[in-house]
């Protein structure tokens, strides 16, 4: 009896053993591959911080060929803020455009306050069915003064993907850009994601925009002018997490050519393409990645040409969650997202036929997204058990602490740093300051307290457990008068 | 073990002391530089705007006799005033680049290693307008850097010689071609003698040349054009080049555009061609479009319908006068925002 002990409590010691090393190989690997796309990232922005002189970006805003843009903006409870979106969404530096309210039944005064500051009349109008949507068309208003360039159309609740469906049927331009009603883009937003469409009209199927966090940031009619870090380390957090894991781990992958995920919040899409894809998918909770990953599907299978482009700069400021309750929500979400788009096109992974995507981009989303948050909580256990039952010698720990955490400083802090040598967007020391203490704390409590939001979601993916939409309590810009 | 942690913690601590450094430094670097370009550039800058503002009447012996410094710090800003400013002002900053012996050098640069130094330098030849580098320029457009290549584009239009056409619609047909818009804008700029050069590109092998020779026609708005990109919107096997050829013909305008845009909105037509030639037909303003619209206010396919309410609402009291008396509600809806205007 006291043999079979023996040998179980060796067996459970080889075990975790083996499961501590190859969590440690895990880290590496992951922690590399960050790195790896950071520095593509760094190539990327010094080639694009090269061409800013010469881009041609004000010859596109003379153009009369620059082609009209239809900016949907979903909005669901978003009374805090709806007001100074639209209004910055209205002064955007761009020849022809209409914006597109959608009002996914908001049960708060989102509607009343756009009537009364934009002075909105209702209209009859007929709404087409080119892509699906759910929650009924219950009345369509335009702005007294602006018919053509701002409707605000009241639906009933369908959730965000049904939301911009009706406003892709409603748009009448060809090219449709996604934003978030809490969004403030910076001026010349408009023109830099149009831009990739303008210079190779046929090919370019979808650019990406950058999102960055507003909160703390001060807002002066509809314009970010003045970025600062907010008060709360969950915020400043979120801030180094933004820069390292959108910023520059989308450039790196637009350089790759292999860009699944292009922001709900500030993403450009070809209107005909949208409306043969179907619009967005009703039945996921990541209805932007999904889009992306189903128009990669689409065009090749059609065997066509295209490109997926990430543009860096300018950007849309977002308000991001200021308590980790949100967070939470937010990144749960997040997760079953990625979660549900893997499982819905597990068709393309490891298939030569889908390219990069197929063979690199979405089996790295499997083993490098989805299992991320399972084994950052498993080394949580794992590791400590593994010292108790002497599997590992404290020297093996602690060279994992170096690698998970130490590693994960190390590239945090090299995110700051390529911000600051190439868009140096917080101009104050103390910003400064306060950002790298956020890349030490990001890695020491944040990544893993998310990472049981993010389990969460992808077990809530694997019940098919009932969506919501995605609402978040809002705060509001810091507005200032101009 | 105790040196174990000890080992861990120096290096992590060296490494984010150093990358610390390194931020704050690049920051100093950066700010002192910047602060050192603007202290040397604010004289010449001056001096710059001044003798433009004067019409280059005064001020040129001063600005020759700068110093190379002052002058590099300045030059972003000069070669940024030349493509500003016209007439005798524009002559005379040529004249101020010419005797510092600048054309020259940027001549050169054309084929510096560096793609900057030859971006820059295509940048200012095209804003100096000067003719005798078009040959050079146009072999920048086979450049291996796209930013060099669209700074050729764009400094090729800036000159308007005419020899520039074909190599910059043949720019369009290579494996990683200049951009559409930039390149349509440039060959517009070329004068009507580059207009053989584009119609004979509407039968190029190459939609993407195709496309963009249609949207430089429709920049040059000439109705003796009509002809040849009404045969494309007609003919050419590429659903994409005719519909540019829709878009052209209604930014061409003028009665002579009707005719074929009508043609297009027939029922054999693809319905995305059909409601492109209705939105051209609202666009080209010319009287008679009315009658034609008329009859697709009842279209099955929305676009079509919706696009020739709209273009009937622009199309002045005839347009206004069929909306009221249909019954569609493609109708109505466009009625309700004309009475808003």
């Amino acid at each position: 009896m006291i043999d079979d002990w023996g040998r179980l409590a060796g067996w459970v010691r080889t075990g975790l053993g083996i499961t501590d090393t190859a969590i440690f190989v895990y880290f590496v690997l992951l922690n590399s591959s960050y790195l790896g796309l950071l520095l593509l990232a760094a190539a990327e922005f010094f080639r694009h911080l090269r061409r800013v002189p010469f881009n041609g970006l004000e010859d596109l805003f003379r153009s009369p060929l620059t082609p009209a843009v239809s900016v949907l903006m979903p909005a669901y409870n978003e009374g805090a803020g709806i007001v100074a979106a639209v209004q910055a969404m209205t002064a955007l530096r761009y020849p022809r455009f209409e914006i597109v309210v959608i009002d996914d039944g908001s049960t708060d005064d989102t509607f009343d306050l756009l009537e009364r500051e934009f002075d909105l009349v209702r209209v009859p109008r007929v709404v087409p069915d080119e892509v699906p949507s759910r929650g009924q068309v219950i009345s369509v208003h335009v702005a007294r003064a602006n018919p053509d360039g701002l409707i605000v159309v009241r639906k009933v609740n369908g959730g965000k993907a049904d939301a911009l469906n009706v406003g892709i049927n409603l748009s009448r331009h060809p090219l449709i850009c996604m934003a978030d009603a809490d969004s403030v883009l910076d001026p010349e937003a408009l023109l830099s994601v149009v831009k990739p469409f303008a210079d190779d009209p046929l090919e370019v199927a979808a650019v990406g925009g950058v999102v960055r966090i507003a909160n703390g940031c001060a807002v002066v009619a509809g314009r970010v002018v003045d970025v600062h870090m907010p008060r709360q380390w969950l915020v400043r957090m979120q801030i180094v997490e933004y820069l390292r894991a959108f910023l520059m781990g989308r450039t790196g992958w637009s350089r790759l050519g292999g860009l699944v995920v292009i922001s709900g919040a500030f993403g450009m899409f070809r209107r005909d393409q949208l409306a043969r894809v179907g619009g967005l998918a009703h039945d996921t909770i990541g209805e932007d990645a999904e889009l992306v990953v189903r128009l990669h599907h689409h065009l090749r299978e059609r065997g066509v040409a295209y490109r997926v482009v990430f543009v860096a700069e300018p950007v849309s400021w977002s308000e991001a969650p200021a308590t980790l309750r949100v967070l939470g929500r937010q990144r749960t979400r997040w997760h079953r997202g990625i979660a549900e788009i893997l499982r819905a096109h597990k068709g393309m992974i490891l298939r030569p036929r889908y390219g990069r995507i197929g063979m690199f981009a979405l089996p790295y989303y499997v083993v490098f997204e989805l299992m991320a948050p399972f084994v950052e909580l498993s080394a949580l256990v794992l590791f400590p058990a593994g010292i108790l039952v002497d599997a590992i010698d404290l020297d093996f720990a602690w060279r994992f602490a170096l690698v998970a955490y130490g590693y994960g400083m190390l590239v945090s802090i090299s995110a700051l740093l390529l911000e600051e040598v190439s868009f140096h967007r917080y101009p104050r020391w103390d910003d400064l300051g306060r950002g790298f203490v956020a890349a030490i704390l990001e890695n020491l409590g944040y990544r893993q307290a998310l990472a049981c939001y993010q389990a969460r979601g992808a077990w809530q993916a694997w019940r098919n457990k009932k969506q919501v939409w995605g609402a978040m309590p809002r705060q509001g810009f810091d507005t200032v008068s101009s | 073990m105790i040196e174990a942690v000890s080992a861990t913690v120096v290096v992590l601590g060296i490494v984010v002391f150093t990358l610390s450094v390194i931020i704050v430094v690049v920051r100093v670097v950066r700010r002192t530089l910047r602060r050192r370009r603007a202290r040397l550039a604010e004289a010449p800058r001056l001096a710059l705007l001044e003798f433009v503002a004067e019409g280059g009447t005064e001020g040129a012996e001063e600005l020759i006799a700068l110093p190379q410094r002052q002058w590099q710090a300045a030059e972003p800003g000069a070669i940024a005033l030349l493509g500003k400013v016209r007439g005798e002002a524009h002559t005379a900053l040529v004249d101020v680049f010419a005797r510092r012996g600048l054309i020259e050098a940027e001549r050169a640069d054309l084929t510096h290693r560096s793609r900057v130094r030859r971006a820059r330098a295509a940048e200012a030849l095209g804003n100096l307008e000067h003719r005798p580098a078009v040959l050079a320029l146009c072999a920048l457009l086979r450049d291996p850097h796209a930013e060099v290549r669209l700074v050729a584009v764009r400094a090729l239009g800036r000159i308007g010689d005419p020899a520039a056409a074909v190599p910059l619609l043949d720019s369009r047909a290579t494996a990683d071609p200049t951009p559409s818009q930039l390149c349509a804008q440039a060959l517009a700029q070329l004068g009507p003698e580059a207009e053989p050069a584009l119609i004979g590109a509407l039968e190029h092998a190459d939609a993407r040349v195709r496309v963009t020779a249609l949207d430089a026609l429709g920049l040059v708005g000439s109705g003796a054009l009509i002809e040849p990109v009404a045969r494309v919107l007609e003919e050419d096997p590429s659903l994409p080049v005719r519909l540019a050829a829709a878009n052209t013909l209604g930014r061409m305008g003028g009665r002579a555009a009707v005719p074929p845009l009508v043609v297009a909105l027939g029922v054999d037509h693809p319905d995305p061609l059909r409601a492109a030639a209705a939105r051209a037909l609202g666009e080209a303003g010319a009287a008679g479009v009315a009658e034609a619209l008329a009859g697709l206010l009842a279209d099955p396919a929305y676009r079509v319908a919706h696009e020739a309410a709209h273009a009937l609402r622009k199309a002045g009291p005839a347009g206004l006068a069929v909306l009221r008396s249909s019954p569609e509600p493609h109708a109505e809806e466009a009625l309700a925002v004309a009475g808003l205007g």
